[in-house]
């Protein structure tokens, strides 16, 4: 029994470890251009990226089964081949990644917003390109928000469970996460399996938000500030 | 030392009340650009910098061209080797003081700089020694300007910008600020544009003034001729008065004053003034607010003021209600302003020529040492 839990757990902790570093490095280029650019439709954007907080999961999971199905934009008839996402771990990491999306993005972008813009402007009259600054002065500045924004989106991917269950389905040893566990032992009146799982979800999550919590920006990168 | 290379500023740049619109071209070492707060001073020195997108016309610095709207040219600010000092310093938080000053290191190499040797100098020449590994957050105001002018030195700028030196600054810190910025300009070759709300600022360091009013140039020449002129005089009454600044060796200091000699020549006449820290024989820096100085046509007897010092009038003029009275003293040192009523000077029949003894509160004279 313990043994099932802990595999699901390792699992969970893997997927949702690849669905958040599939999310970082878009996510924060997403953030940081709505951080510091206008551009005509920017708020369409915005929205966009933080729907899968609005929606119920199950209708992400849903949209996400039609783009990857045999007759989806993404499936075998439109790409002449078969991707293997849906009911595998593929389609695990693809649901916890978009749901963690809008809390990576909207993190992140916060991050960079309390970075005054003038520090890049200095970094630029000392000689630096803007990818330079970008890496050299706005990133290390903004350091603290974009852990906290990891962190969160790890969470998310860790405790997702609507989108997941749609999409990659809840068979034990193969696409099972510690949240679709809890479901199914519960479902089938396992008390003490669920009761373990529960306690592995509080102390995992207990854990991520003290620290994104003590993580999030401060108002260090405030000019003038002494 | 060879001239400094010209810069050439013909630009235009909305602002928010009004458009910025300058044309002017300086060989000068130090450039100034004198205005109240809100005059486009700042955006003047960003669109040189390079950080303002909307700025079209054209800038150059000897034969680079940094903007030429008709060529449809615009090099970025990494491209341009400016050393831009902005008023609140902007050190990064995230960089100790070494840091920051190592901040422009790569710029500086790739242009040729021995970047060690100039981080010696600078850190020599700015006393910088003792902040090194200090954290950004830790430094005083002053010392915080002290970093933000070697790290742009540090960076190997042809140009430098500083905008408002030191007028974040108190008086006791000016003191401290000002004779940097004159070794600065002693020991590194480059031309300077200033820019400044306070007019002992801008005679104490430029040579070149240029007068902004709502981000149009209404003056331009030699600081404390400009300063003087009746269309810019109220505005440097708004920004605290004028002040004359006048050059001066430290002759001795007792108990509770000090002496200075006014100009550098050996025949200026001796001023009591606060007590300065300086050792006798530097040079200083003697700053006297224009309407601080009274007028005398004889030498009066039993006066508490502590400074009479006989001159001659070189030239009158009106300013509103006020009159600005130019008089010329002994020794080489540039004529004093004084600032009287009408009434006053119609009472006194004061001409160009006429003798007269200006009279001078020892507490009125604020004193800067002089690092140059």
């Amino acid at each position: 029994m313990s043994e099932a839990a802990l595999e699901a757990l390792r699992s969970t902790l893997a997927w949702a470890a690849l669905a958040t570093l599939l999310v970082m490095l878009p996510g924060t280029a997403v953030a940081y251009v709505l951080a510091r650019r206008e551009f005509p439709g920017k708020k369409v954007v915005s929205t966009l990226f933080s729907l899968p907080l609005v929606l119920p999961p199950t209708a992400v999971g849903y949209l996400l089964l039609r783009l990857f199905a045999f007759d989806g934009p993404l499936g075998r008839r439109a790409l002449g081949f078969d991707l293997g996402v849906i009911l595998t771990w593929k389609a695990v990491v693809i649901a916890c990644a978009v749901m963690a999306t809008p809390l990576v993005v909207r993190t992140a972008r916060v991050s960079f917003e309390a970075v005054d813009p003038r520090y890049e402007d200095m970094a630029r009259t000392l000689g630096h390109g803007r990818l330079a600054t970008f890496l050299r002065f706005t990133l290390p500045l903004s350091a603290r928000g974009l852990l906290a924004a990891l962190i969160l989106g790890f969470t998310r991917a860790v405790g997702e469970f609507g989108a997941t269950i749609i999409l990659a389905g809840n068979i034990p040893g193969r696409t099972q996460t510690l949240a679709t566990a809890i479901f199914s032992a519960q479902q089938a009146g396992r008390e003490t399996e669920a009761n373990f799982l529960l306690g592995i979800a509080l102390v995992a999550g207990f854990a991520a938000v003290f620290a994104a919590e003590s993580l999030a920006p401060r108002q260090a990168a405030v000019p003038g500030r002494r | 030392m060879s001239a400094p290379p010209s810069l050439a500023v013909r630009v235009r740049l909305p602002l928010d009340r009004f458009a910025l619109d300058v044309d002017f071209e300086t060989t000068h070492r130090v450039t100034g650009v004198f205005g109240v707060s809100g005059a486009g001073k700042t955006a003047l020195l960003e669109t040189v910098a390079g950080l303002r997108r909307g700025a079209r016309g054209e800038v150059r610095l000897g034969e680079e061209v940094w903007l030429d709207s008709a060529r449809r040219l615009r090099l970025p600010p990494e491209r341009r080797h400016v050393g831009y000092v902005p008023q609140d310093s902007l050190l990064f938080p995230h960089l100790d003081v070494r840091g920051n000053l190592c901040a422009g290191r790569g710029r500086a190499l790739s242009g040729g700089h021995d970047f060690a040797k100039t981080f010696a100098a600078v850190v020599r020449v700015l006393d910088l020694e003792p902040l090194l590994g200090r954290a950004v957050a830790t430094l005083s105001g002053g010392e915080r300007q002290r970093v933000a002018q070697g790290r742009a030195l540090c960076s190997g700028p042809r140009l430098l910008l500083l905008d408002e030196p030191l007028a974040s600054l108190d008086a006791a810190l000016r003191s401290k600020v000002l004779p940097f910025l004159h070794r600065v300009q002693a020991e590194f070759a480059l031309p300077v544009l200033l820019v400044s709300h306070d007019p002992a600022e801008v005679q104490a360091l430029c040579e070149d003034l240029v007068v902004l009013r709502e981000g149009r140039i209404v003056a331009r020449g030699e600081p404390r001729a400009v300063l003087t002129r009746p269309e810019v005089f109220p505005l440097a009454r708004r920004e605290g008065g004028f002040e004359n600044v006048l050059p001066g060796v430290l002759v001795e200091t007792r108990a509770e004053s000090s002496v200075v000699r006014l100009g550098r020549g050996p025949d200026g006449p001796a001023l009591t003034v606060p007590r300065a820290a300086a050792a006798p024989g530097g040079s200083v820096l003697l700053a006297i607010p224009a309407d601080e100085i009274m007028l005398a046509l004889e030498r009066p007897a039993g006066l508490s003021a502590r400074n009479v010092v006989p001159a001659r009038v070189e030239a009158v003029q009106a300013v509103g209600a006020s009159r600005l009275v130019s008089a010329r003293v002994a020794g080489d040192a540039p004529p004093l302003v004084a600032e009287v009523t009408a009434d006053a000077l119609a009472e006194l029949h004061l001409a160009p020529g006429t003798e007269l003894f200006l009279l001078v509160k020892a507490s009125a004279v604020t004193l800067y040492e002089d690092g140059g």
